[in-house]
């Protein structure tokens, strides 16, 4: 018990010796044990809460729709048994056309079929546009959305789906408007008929172009029979739907499919409940896959970023373990030492990383989602707990396995003898910098002593960039084909490269301060031979450069490469512009060469004869 | 001067007193042009009358050199293993300076300090003068050797000095 | 104060101070001093006597809690780091006791450095440092490492690398702390040979066999002079005496 306590107490007067050291080490894991939380947050958060709406709603098997004019999408040419095509060139939306679904073998039960018409709404501080279903006041058997606040539709009052609703930021009591005419919102209610919102428009129902609301992601809302008619005037609905209940709700799909292989442009279009769950699910798994990659570049990036500072000052460590050992501690004694701050560390990490992912999760689950459960609360579970502190754990005994390793095996005076290796004498480095002006002379000769902190720059910057580069793609992919990105899925975009942008800027910071610390004792000999400090600076920040370039430039090729092996199904890929790649080499080069003079500014202000004698080389 | 030496410089062969003369003069360096040549004959006479010598030759004529040859006797060749033997090393005046100090201190004749600084003073001069006489020699020759000798015994006495200098001083603070 | 010429350096009411309040370490304390050119003044004194950080002060590395300093007439303490280098590129040449050469470099390289950061052509530079390492003894090892030269050999590099901007004074702070006797001796003639010549020299150093070959001796204790000496003029006493080899 007592060494425990011993351990503890010499782990914790080192991690308050070195409070900066140890602040970004937690930055770089919590935002790694953030993303984590988060994706598995929101990893198989879809299933069951549409399972539970469905249910709840008396959600339907199959849905109908019928568009004035035709679907903007027709079904694949083919025989179509048992419907009858109505009249071509039909100008209203013909309900009639759906009734024969009603009477179709294996249909069980039926409502509707209701008129749906878009509309631009206005409430006092947005603007969206609709997707207005007309309701009755009585219950109907199959669809019956579920109130999760308020009452049902009435003269004057309309339902919003929760989702819209929340994006809209109204609530029962709001007025807005649809069309020119205002309405008071009455509740708020959840459905398993159409996907919840942003994705309203997904699957085969289309969005209705006309009207020119289709800029906007619609959401629903139900209205009364009489005041959707109102709305439309004389022009009349611009679709109905009709909800089936099918004996077997299994074979779903295979009826849509036998009754979608009309060609006729203004025949209904089926939709299976599956496909209204995958809809559902689309985005959510969208936003998982970012999540999830997302949260392994973190990972890799935070074992990066701590590697470069735990490596780097590893001589010192090893010395620490030399006087430990010297006056009396085992070889084990010394390992968990070394171990236990870095534990520390990583499990404050992961609690940080925790709490982060919890609080961001609403933001991507929310009741989002339009369905039940999962109201507002995303699920940490206990697994993702442990999950997440494992990772935390695993990173910063990693990284700490080899020095901690090393020193409990070497020899107690070796330990304490080590300064850092000798730097190795390369003759085209130096030969080659006689010809440089005097500051990249001395930059490029003062980063050519520690070659493996180089490579480990030139591999972080590459991650990082890989990174970025992956999470453009991703978005230039979803807004090119089409499909709007919505807000979620570019919250959880936006997230993930918030954070990835903050690793690396945190990883740029550990690389641009170990490397000044490195050199502090050279660049102050420097300095008493006769250089100025904005010498050494532009030096350092100069010849840092080329590692920054050569990581840019591997990280592009390195976020493509990944995408293409990670994305799912052909299509080509879509990647931004030459220009949009040139900008992120140049604002690379730029944020190193920043963060390195900074770095040596503040490192030159101690004078030079402290330095100096301080360490030896 | 040491009659062991002069024993132990006609260890080696007989030699006339001009060539003894020479012979030390070659080991001293700078140091030997000091010395006094009547010093070496009473040396001489001395062993001679120890036994430890024998005097052969011509008789020293008025106006010539010393044609008499000097050589070791048994007795004066065992004398010289002896001495070779021996460890004792010159004694240090350490202890006459010490007293010098305390008895100044006492009596209240003189401040102990400014009779430190007096002899660092001197210690210094000579201490310069060693040194600037070990650079003038080439390098590796006797005389070099011996002069750095001397400097580095110098350089302790003057670190004493120091230390005497530091416990007076501290001795004055304490009685204030 | 600065007569033409004459006083090269020139320090009046000189504090440097560490810490604050009850943890205030007074490394210099009110020292004034002047140097003539040419001279070669040994400053003495035990350890923590705040010899270093005077020397440090006149060179420029380190600014003072007070009071000012003239180099050639010049007042260097407020000036900016800038210029300050462009003081250490110049005027002034550091000697260290730990030598500080840059161990992946050969001895010629570490003695060109200095004029390569001032700007100096390579081939220039290469000449003057080839110049140096003769001037100093070592022209047979200008292609080696430090790790294969001897403390004293490294110390003489050091010296050749403080001399290769051409400097009026070299100030040097404990030349001899890391060296043996024959090392010592070593140095000792390089240093006589450049007084010799006409530089000014500084020495910071608590071995009185250094000191001694100065012309002047400062002693130093908490950070303030308290003794002068010049140590010309004959002895009393006779060396002879000291060997041993009085009658």
């Amino acid at each position: 018990m007592g060494s425990f306590l011993l351990v503890c107490r010499l782990g914790m007067r080192d991690l308050r010796h070195r409070p900066a050291q140890a602040i970004l080490l937690l930055i770089a894991i919590s935002a790694g044990a953030a993303t984590l939380t988060l994706s598995l947050a929101v990893h198989g958060t879809t299933d069951s809460p549409y399972a539970r709406t469905r249910a709840a709603t008396n959600g339907p098997d199959v849905v109908a729709t019928v568009f004035q004019g035709g679907s903007p999408a027709g079904p694949v040419a083919s025989a179509t048994p048992g419907v009858s095509n109505p009249t071509a060139g039909n100008d209203q939306a013909n309900a009639a056309a759906l009734a024969p679904l009603t009477d179709a073998p294996g249909v069980v039960a039926h409502s509707g079929p209701f008129p749906v018409t878009w509309r631009l709404l206005r409430t006092g501080r947005t603007t969206g546009s609709a997707e207005v279903e007309g309701r009755s006041a009585t219950t109907a058997s199959v669809d019956q959305p579920r109130l999760l606040q308020g009452s049902w539709v009435r003269p004057g009052g309309v339902v919003v789906e929760a989702g819209f609703a929340s994006a809209l930021d109204v609530h029962v009591g709001s007025l807005l408007n649809l069309g020119s005419i205002s309405f008071r919102v009455v509740g708020t209610a959840v459905t398993a008929a159409i996907p919840s919102y942003p994705n309203t428009c997904g699957q085969a129902e289309g969005c209705f172009l006309a009207n020119g609301v289709a800029s906007h992601d619609p959401g629903l809302v139900w209205a009364t029979q009489a005041d959707v008619m109102q709305l439309t005037g004389t022009f009349g609905p611009d679709a109905y739907f009709l909800n089936l209940k099918l004996r077997d709700a299994a074979v779903a799909p295979t009826f849509v499919n036998r009754y979608n292989a009309s060609n006729s442009p203004t025949a209904p279009v089926l939709v299976s409940w599956q496909n209204i769950q995958d809809g559902d699910a689309q985005t959510l798994a969208k936003i998982r896959t970012v999540l999830l990659t997302g949260s392994w570049f973190l990972a890799l990036l935070a074992l990066a970023s701590v590697t470069v500072l735990v490596g780097g000052r590893m001589a010192e460590q090893t010395r620490r373990v030399g006087l430990l050992k010297a006056v009396g501690g085992t070889p084990w004694l010394v390992a968990a030492v070394l171990l236990f701050e870095h534990v520390v560390v990583g499990l404050c990490a992961a609690l940080v990383g925790l709490v982060v992912g919890w609080l961001a999760a609403p933001l991507i689950d929310g009741p989002a989602a339009g369905l039940l459960g999962a109201a507002g609360a995303p699920s940490v579970t206990g697994t993702t707990v442990a999950f997440v502190a494992a990772l935390a754990l695993g990173v910063a005994i990693i990284a700490t396995l080899v020095p901690a390793v090393r020193a409990a095996r070497q020899s107690t005076v070796a330990a304490l003898n080590d300064s850092a290796p000798r730097p190795r004498r390369r003759e085209w480095v130096i030969r080659f910098s006689t010809r440089l002006p005097a500051p990249l002379l001395l930059g490029t000769r003062l980063l050519a002593r520690r070659p493996r902190r180089l490579l480990l720059s030139v591999l972080s910057i590459a991650v990082t960039t890989s990174g970025l580069v992956l999470v453009a793609i991703l978005i230039q992919h979803a807004t090119a084909t089409g499909w709007p990105l919505g807000p979620r899925l570019a919250d959880a975009t936006t997230i993930i490269s918030v954070m990835l942008v903050v690793l690396a800027a945190v990883n740029a910071v550990f690389i641009a301060w170990t490397t000044a610390l490195d050199v502090r004792h050279s660049a102050a000999l420097a300095q008493a031979l006769g250089a100025t400090p904005g010498q050494i600076t532009a030096g350092l920040s100069g010849a840092q450069l080329v590692p920054a370039l050569l990581g840019a430039l591997l990280g592009i090729p390195g976020g493509i490469g990944i995408y293409a092996a990670v994305k799912s199904g052909p299509g080509t890929m879509t990647l931004p512009s030459a220009l949009w790649f040139l900008a992120l080499i140049v604002l690379t080069l730029l944020v190193i060469a920043v963060l390195t003079t900074i770095a040596t500014r503040i490192g030159a202000r101690r004078p030079v004869a402290e330095v100096l004698q301080a360490e030896a080389a | 001067m040491q009659q062991e030496v002069v024993l132990a410089l006609l260890a080696k062969e007989p030699a006339q007193g001009y060539q003894l003369r020479a012979r030390l003069g070659h080991a001293l360096g700078p140091l030997g042009e000091g010395m006094n040549d009547g010093q070496i004959y009473v040396t001489l006479g001395r062993l001679e009358n120890a036994g430890l010598i024998t005097r052969q030759g011509a008789p020293r004529t008025s106006d010539g050199p010393d044609r008499k040859v000097y050589e070791l006797t048994p007795a004066g060749h065992e004398r010289v293993s002896e001495w070779l033997a021996e460890v004792s090393w010159p004694k240090p005046d350490l202890a006459e300076f010490h007293l010098k100090l305390i008895a100044a201190a006492q009596a209240g004749l003189a401040d102990p300090i400014s009779i430190v600084d007096l002899q660092r003073r001197e210690l210094l001069r000579r201490l310069r003068d060693a040194e600037r006489a070990a650079m003038a020699e080439p390098e590796g020759s006797d005389a070099g050797l011996l002069l750095e000798g001397i400097a580095l015994r110098l350089q302790a006495d003057l670190r004493w000095l120091a230390a005497c200098e530091r416990s007076w001083i501290g001795r004055r603070k304490a009685r204030r | 104060m600065n007569e033409s010429g004459a006083t090269l350096v020139s320090s009046r009411g000189l504090r440097k101070d560490y810490g604050s309040g009850e943890a205030l370490v007074r490394a210099v304390d009110d020292v004034d001093l002047d140097l003539a050119r040419g001279e070669t003044v040994a400053v003495m004194g035990p350890s923590g006597c705040g010899k270093s950080t005077l020397l440090h002060l006149l060179g420029g590395l380190d600014r003072p809690t007070a009071g000012a300093v003239w180099l050639s007439g010049r007042r260097i303490d407020q000036l900016s780091e800038r210029a300050l280098a462009h003081l250490r590129r110049h005027e002034v040449g550091f000697v260290f006791q730990a030598f500080h050469l840059m161990d992946e470099l050969t001895a010629q390289e570490n003695v060109e450095l200095p004029a390569l950061l001032a700007g100096r052509s390579p081939q220039e530079a290469r000449r003057r440092a080839g110049q140096l390492l003769e001037q100093v003894g070592l022209g047979d090892r200008a292609g080696h490492l430090p790790s294969m030269l001897s403390g004293g050999q490294r110390q003489r590099v050091a010296v050749a690398r403080a001399l290769a901007n051409e400097p009026q004074i070299v100030l040097a702070d404990e030349p001899t702390g890391n060296l043996d006797s024959t090392a010592t001796l070593e140095v000792m003639r390089l240093f006589e040979a450049l007084h010799a010549s006409g530089l000014t020299l500084v020495i910071a150093t608590h071995d009185e066999r250094i000191a001694a070959t100065a012309d002047r001796l400062i002693s130093m204790r908490d950070g303030a002079f308290i003794d002068e000496t010049r140590l010309v003029g004959g002895t009393q006493g006779n060396l002879a005496d000291i060997a041993g080899l009085g009658g």
